[in-house]
């Protein structure tokens, strides 16, 4: 397993979480790439392709971040996502590669036609099999 | 000669706590060191139950002290035991008069999880422990047999209830609640997980130093609603050295791994048979399973029981082993299972590593 994190920052003007871990790692995670990367099933789907493409949530703002047990917190986003469950593997995880998960989701926004704006949400659905159902 | 408070840390230094196998300075037991003339006075405060062995140690401590000390008149070591909270989880909700909370599971069904816990629990009660039992077995509640109890719990401020009480013990049970020993609880996983919730929030626990849950078997609702919503200290995981066992052990074992509560070891039961007319012992579940399990995944082996049957008969009756033959070797062996997780729990509060992290806001 990876670090342990002594400090969450919710930076609410610049849409940043802060995160730093035991072993000195420390990351800065805007709050749309966590949230178009939320573990939720609405998202994630229940397997590898069964993404659902996230659009439009350039301005998303985090409304708190609840602890979950002692391994996880869960992010409350102001668009109502709250299913997600960031676990700090998963946090440090996005940390270490997010130059190139954000470029991957440029090019599958590019790609499906989506767009980072807001007030482009409605029927954005990607073309992977557009996850399980949930909502 | 004189001597110092530096002298006396420094000869405590040398003196290995024979429970914790660590000297008692930085076991922080060391407290309120006084010196009067050639006169040496101090508190030793162990971070474990042990009211047995509190003369024993205070000998070590002073014939120690006596021989470190040249010329030192009279000694006196004053042991007792202090059990420390459980370091709190930013923002979690902690359980209202409970210092610790201990979840006995398993990954198989039948292997003996709350035989052992109940015993466990009452050789904590017996070194001086404050001690409750909630039993989180909703669809089959075995504590308020094994504690002896029955009739309903009395309810406190509208609200609340009061644990039940025997052996010592506080217990609550979804078995109290409900009128008789056959009816079932037919209920889908989101009941059964607030059930767990009210038992656990909406008992009024008297100042425990431990709360012993009893889990169901399983990996399944409970345990992961256990695990998230309540500030759980550790895990013990009970398993037999049947192979069939020790497979859903290794599970329960990694469950609690992925949601971040911490393994404080593992119990063997059943792992001899003794036979109750000749006295024979034979591993008749294999041997060894539990001490592989153990090396396999880093945790620590708290100890093994055998399958004697008067562990079960004493069980089944409400007077469950260690307080129906105190001396016994059985119940001898419960108490040293019950000291080694109350001596990991003591080391696992002064670790910092298991604190949830500071969540802060800011308008930048």
């Amino acid at each position: 397993m990876s670090g342990h994190p002594t400090e969450i920052k919710l930076h609410q003007q610049s849409r940043l979480l802060e995160i730093t871990f035991d072993d000195g790692a420390c990351f800065q995670l805007p709050y749309e790439f966590l949230r178009v990367y939320s573990p939720s099933a609405e998202v994630k789907g229940h397997g590898p392709g069964q993404e659902t493409l996230q659009v439009g949530k350039k301005n998303v703002g985090v409304r708190e971040v609840l602890p979950v047990g002692s391994y996880a917190v869960k992010i409350v986003y102001d668009d109502r996502h709250d299913s997600g469950l960031y676990t700090w593997e998963y946090l440090y995880e996005l940390g270490q590669h997010q130059a190139d998960l954000w470029q991957n989701y440029l090019e599958w926004l590019a790609a499906a036609g989506g767009s980072r704006e807001p007030g482009s949400e409605p029927e954005a659905k990607s073309g992977c099999g557009g996850g399980c159902g949930h909502a | 000669m004189s001597f110092s408070e530096a002298d006396v840390q420094g000869a405590l230094k040398n003196l290995i706590d024979p429970n914790t196998r660590k000297d008692f300075v930085s076991g922080k037991s060391v407290r309120n060191i006084k010196i009067s003339g050639n006169d040496v006075s101090l508190d030793i405060v162990l971070g474990y139950p042990a009211r047995s062995v509190w003369n024993e140690i205070r000998a070590i401590v002073e014939a120690h002290l006596k021989t470190a000390l040249p010329g030192a008149g009279g000694i006196s070591a004053n042991v007792t035991s202090k059990v420390v909270s459980h370091a709190v989880q930013h923002g979690a909700q902690l359980v209202d008069g409970v210092k610790n909370i201990i979840a006995v599971a398993s990954g198989k069904g039948g292997v003996g999880k709350s035989t052992t816990a109940i015993n466990i629990a009452l050789a904590l009660a017996a070194e001086g422990a404050r001690v409750g039992m909630l039993d989180a077995d909703i669809y089959g509640p075995s504590q308020p047999t094994m504690l002896g109890i029955s009739g309903q719990p009395e309810t406190s401020g509208g609200n609340y209830m009061l644990p039940m009480t025997n052996h010592g013990l506080q217990a609550m049970s979804i078995g109290f609640l409900i009128d008789n020993d056959d009816t079932p609880m037919i209920w889908r996983g989101p009941m059964v997980t607030q059930a767990l919730d009210q038992l656990l929030r909406h008992t009024r626990w008297d100042d425990l130093d431990y709360l012993i849950v009893d889990l169901p078997p399983g990996t399944g609702d409970i345990q992961l609603s256990l695990a998230q919503q309540v500030p759980v200290t550790g895990a013990v995981i009970v398993t037999t050295p049947q192979d069939i066992a020790l497979m859903d052990a290794r599970k329960g074992l990694k469950m609690f791994e992925k949601v971040g509560v911490k393994i404080i070891g593992v119990v063997e039961n059943m792992s001899t048979h003794i036979c109750s007319k000749c006295g024979h012992e034979e591993h008749i579940f294999g041997s060894g399973g539990g001490e592989k399990m153990c090396a396999d995944y880093n945790a620590e082996f708290l100890g093994n029981l055998p399958l004697d049957i008067r562990i079960r008969e004493q069980t089944d009756s409400g007077k469950p082993t260690v307080v129906a033959d105190p001396d016994g070797n059985i119940a001898k062996t419960y108490k040293q299972i019950a000291r080694r997780i109350a001596i990991k729990v003591a080391e696992m509060t002064q670790s910092h590593s298991t604190v949830f992290p500071k969540i802060v806001v800011q308008n930048t």
